[in-house]
């Protein structure tokens, strides 16, 4: 268990910028996870922990030691690889092992710590198979006991479950963080999917650009979202022009007057979620207090236990909404009037500029 | 950093890159360029002179010689694509009975000792040949082997399976669904070979025929034995090394200077052409065979087993006159060993010579690929593309080249305490290290380097990592590539004739020598001892590579 301090952390390729100023701090034994989409740098920064490459400038330290210095055999950090890279030539028992044996630990003691980590992963019964008699979640698991089992300082994962397929993605999920948890081992974890970042972690750092756009519990993530990049990222959002004169702030679609939601001056844009936008046969009343845009249906996807509405205002602005399925309205034919209905709550304001940084 | 904090933090695989390159520096670079220097110094005086140029553009003895290698080389290549284009075509795109022994005999003739085919044709159809004398008894008189057809001959029937293996990989790398859509567009059968399939089997083809121009330029056994006056630039070189033997070999030099500009030329003109031809696809639709029939089928066959049959001749030949009953240089009716016992008593040394060098050689390839192709593979430095680069040189230059570098850049220098032997092991290091490093490279391409991440992560020093990882995984690799090693340095010719002395005759040397004296009972069995130790390693080859044919390119 160990705490990671990253300062100023700068990595360059050529002329582009893969890591710009990365400071970031993780608690011990917390499961930080790296989320962001390909090329935003968080496999980068993973492998700079790792030692793979060097950070042009910037410190990395566990513990409150500098690892800058280490070479990347020396670095006491595990790591989990997206491809597995189960050693082909050694046993299931032989590539957990691994790792001991470069730490010189005692054959009696290697025999009982592989065979309980391998209890841990539920591999106890292929201790003596090749890697190639295994499935792809089993020769994870084998990575990932082999990572473990060193007692590393930290634990990296590299979109470990990534090249598995969708079922069992989920059921590992479950188990990799029971096991973090049972262990207490600091985790830095990358993925791409959201929901992956959402369901696993204390805390999900979102990565764009090379720069860190916002780190916070998965929860503030998805509700307070720090710019326009997280809010579209994490989630999907539908964003809304605002007019704004001196005394007053409008929607274009709908003409709702906001000016008590905004407490900021200057150009935002509003934003709600799919799921908090209602959609309403026309004639029915909304409830009390909601806003209310008038629209037409462009397409409507039924895909089971939801259903997706593709909307246009009379302002020409379009807008998604989900919800639970609701025969009267997927039978509604393209362009029927609905009525839009959103609770002024779910409402959230962006600058409309530069990086759009949420308006509290 | 600092440059000290720098020092501190090399690496392993920093410091194998240096020595990497401190090597190629030495046994490849600095020759190379003493060779080009040697070329503009004048022979007399020792001062800068263009003089040799000069000489080798103006003087008929070099011009004929540049129009003879230029002439045998071209078109020992176009009769190489002839034969080995329909001959890949037929066995990719058709049914061909016997597939594996016609790409079998196709790469023992592309790995049999190069001269033999030479000297194997002259006892077919020289002054005194059994073919020859066969139609004489008729009165027809054959034409004569020696001479520039003769030596197109054997560069055509030496060089095919570079084409042929080349474009059937190719071929059979092709997506079949670029032909469907061809005739689903409306092409005819020869509308879409002509406009499809030939433009997309281009590349290989060019590959090919530029490598056969390349070896041809630089073939000295061949012309050597069958020229008979028409001389090639790498004959000329050689003999003008033995004319000025004490003095500086300047005007050697300069010829081979000629004949290496003429493969690179021929190199870069590829290029240029190929930079906009790269036809990339997946493989999803692997192409199928089609059955021939009736009159056809039979040509085909015909066609694809005669060329095979035709070009292993001399092999053939070759060892059945090492079982010709001889008495002394002369052959007197029936069989016997005679021949052997001759080696055993005469070449003992050439034997132990040549399994010594080339072995020395081997493991000194061997362990520099595994090296190499780790660098060149998982570091992108500016080093690793020099080292990636520096491996295609030793295929352009000529052995005649590398050997008069050894001999003016090491003789006397501190590197001669090696002595002819370590020198001879060096320059067969050097000049077949490529064969080892390409194999290795595309055996380490295939591994994931994660492989040696998680290694190091785990806590294993990257050396380490390296030997308990790596090199297990890249076996398969590593063996093809020593055996290529081994294949190609037993069976060096050029270059040996100009190092070796009387300690350190190699079997190709004797052999080359017996062929000169008309010791062809004793050249027999030699070469045959020779084809038995290549066979052994193409079947070893033919063990271990995952792809058997291009193992071999």
């Amino acid at each position: 268990m160990a705490s990671v301090e990253i300062t100023g952390l700068r990595k360059l390729y050529g002329n582009v910028m893969a890591l710009s100023d990365i400071t970031l701090s993780i608690p011990s034994g917390a499961f930080y996870t790296l989320l962001g989409p390909s090329g935003c740098g968080k496999t980068t920064l993973l492998r700079t922990i790792a030692g793979f490459h060097a950070q042009n400038s910037g410190q990395i330290a566990i513990d409150g030691a500098s690892i800058e210095d280490l070479p990347a055999h020396k670095r006491d950090v595990a790591m989990v690889f997206q491809d597995y890279a189960v050693f082909p030539h050694l046993s299931v028992r032989d590539n957990v092992a691994f790792g001991l044996k470069q730490r010189k630990v005692n054959r009696t003691e290697i025999d009982t710590r592989v065979t309980e980590v391998l209890e841990v992963v539920q591999l106890g019964h292929l201790a003596d198979r090749m890697p190639h008699e295994l499935s792809g979640g089993q020769q994870q698991r084998v990575g990932l006991a082999r990572a473990i089992v060193v007692r590393p300082k930290v634990l990296l994962m590299d979109e470990p479950l990534s090249n598995l397929d969708a079922k069992l993605r989920v059921d590992l999920r479950a188990e990799l963080r029971r096991i973090q948890r049972d262990l207490g081992i600091t985790t830095v974890y990358v993925t791409h999917d959201q929901e992956e970042a959402l369901a696993m972690s204390d805390i999900v750092c979102v990565m764009h650009g090379g720069i860190i756009q916002q780190a916070a519990p998965p929860l503030d993530i998805y509700l307070r979202p720090a710019n326009r990049f997280v809010a579209t990222f994490v989630g999907a959002n539908n964003f809304l022009a605002v007019s704004r004169t001196a005394a007053k702030a409008t929607l274009v679609s709908g003409g709702a007057e906001i000016t008590p939601l905004i407490r900021d001056d200057g150009p935002v844009v509003g934003a709600m979620r799919p799921e908090d936008v209602r959609v309403l046969a026309a004639g029915t009343t909304a409830p009390e207090g909601d806003i209310i845009v008038s629209a037409r249906i462009r397409e409507i996807s039924f895909i089971g236990r939801e259903m997706e509405i593709f909307a246009q205002t009379d302002a020409g602005e379009h807008i998604k909404a989900v919800s639970r399925p609701d025969p009267a309205i997927v039978a509604l034919p393209e362009n029927s009037p609905v009525t839009l209905a959103i609770r002024p709550d779910d409402l959230s304001f962006f600058v409309d500029s530069g990086d759009g940084v949420r308006v509290p | 950093m600092s440059a000290l904090t720098r020092l501190r933090h090399m690496d392993f695989w920093t410091a194998i890159t240096v020595l990497i390159l401190t090597v190629l520096a030495l046994l490849l670079i600095l020759p190379i360029l003493r060779v080009l220097m040697l070329g503009f110094v004048d022979a007399d005086t020792g001062g800068f002179t263009f003089g040799n140029f000069v000489e080798v553009f103006t003087r008929n003895y070099y011009l004929n010689g540049f129009k003879n290698s230029l002439y045998v080389a071209l078109l020992g290549t176009l009769g190489a694509c002839l034969i080995g284009i329909p001959l890949a075509f037929f066995t990719a795109r058709f049914v061909v009975a016997g597939q594996t022994w016609i790409s079998t005999l196709a790469i023992l003739v592309l790995v049999a000792p190069p001269f033999i085919g030479a000297y194997a044709w002259i006892m077919m159809l020289g002054a005194n040949g059994f073919i020859t004398n066969f139609f004489a008894h008729f009165g027809i008189n054959t034409p004569t082997i020696y001479g520039a057809h003769g030596i197109v001959l054997v560069f055509t029937l030496k060089f095919f399976p570079f084409i042929y293996l080349m474009t059937q990989t190719s071929l059979n790398g092709m997506n079949k669904s670029f032909e469907d859509a061809a005739e689903n567009l409306g092409c005819t059968p020869w509308q879409r070979f002509t406009k499809i399939t030939l433009p997309l089997v281009f590349p290989a083809v060019s590959t090919g025929a530029i490598i056969c121009f390349v070896l041809a330029i630089a073939d000295f056994g061949t012309p050597a034995i069958l020229g008979r006056g028409f001389r090639t630039l790498s004959t000329i070189a050689f003999s003008a090394y033995r004319s000025e033997l004490g003095g500086l070999p300047t005007m050697a030099v300069t010829v081979s200077i000629v004949m290496m500009a003429m493969s690179m030329l021929a190199l870069l003109a590829q290029r240029r052409i190929l930079a906009k031809r790269r036809y990339a696809s997946a493989l999803t639709n692997p192409p199928r065979k089609q059955r021939m029939q009736g009159w056809r089928n039979v040509a085909m066959h015909l066609f694809c087993h005669g060329i095979v049959l035709i070009a292993m001749l001399p092999t053939l030949v070759v060892v059945y006159t090492s079982f010709l009953k001889t008495n002394g240089p002369v052959f007197i009716g029936g069989f016997g060993l005679e021949s052997y016992e001759r080696i055993l008593r005469t070449a003992p040394d050439a034997i132990t010579n040549s399994f010594i060098f080339a072995l020395s050689a081997v493991v000194l390839i061997t362990i520099f690929s595994g090296l190499i192709s780790y660098v060149i593979v998982r570091r992108d430095t500016a080093a690793s593309g020099a080292i990636d680069f520096l491996m295609m040189v030793p295929y352009l230059v000529p052995g005649v080249v590398i050997a008069i570098g050894y001999v003016t850049t090491f003789r006397g220098g501190p590197l001669d305490v090696v002595g002819t032997a370590g020198l001879l092991i060096l320059l067969y290091f050097i000049r077949r290290l490529p064969y080892g490093v390409r194999s290795t490279t595309s055996s380490l391409r295939q591994i994931k380097p994660s492989m040696e991440e998680a290694a190091v992560n785990l806590g294993a020093p990257p050396a380490h990592a390296f030997l308990i990882i790596t090199v297990p995984l890249i076996l398969p690799g590593l063996i093809v590539g020593a055996l290529m090693g081994f294949i190609t340095a037993i069976n060096e010719l050029s270059s040996t004739l100009i190092l070796y002395d009387g300690g350190t005759i190699t079997m190709p040397v004797q052999i080359y020598l017996a062929v000169l004296d008309g010791e062809f009972g004793l050249a027999g069995a030699l070469s045959t001892v020779l084809l038995i130790c290549t066979g052994a390693c193409v079947y070893a080859v033919f063990r271990f590579a995952e792809n058997r044919d291009s193992a071999f390119l």
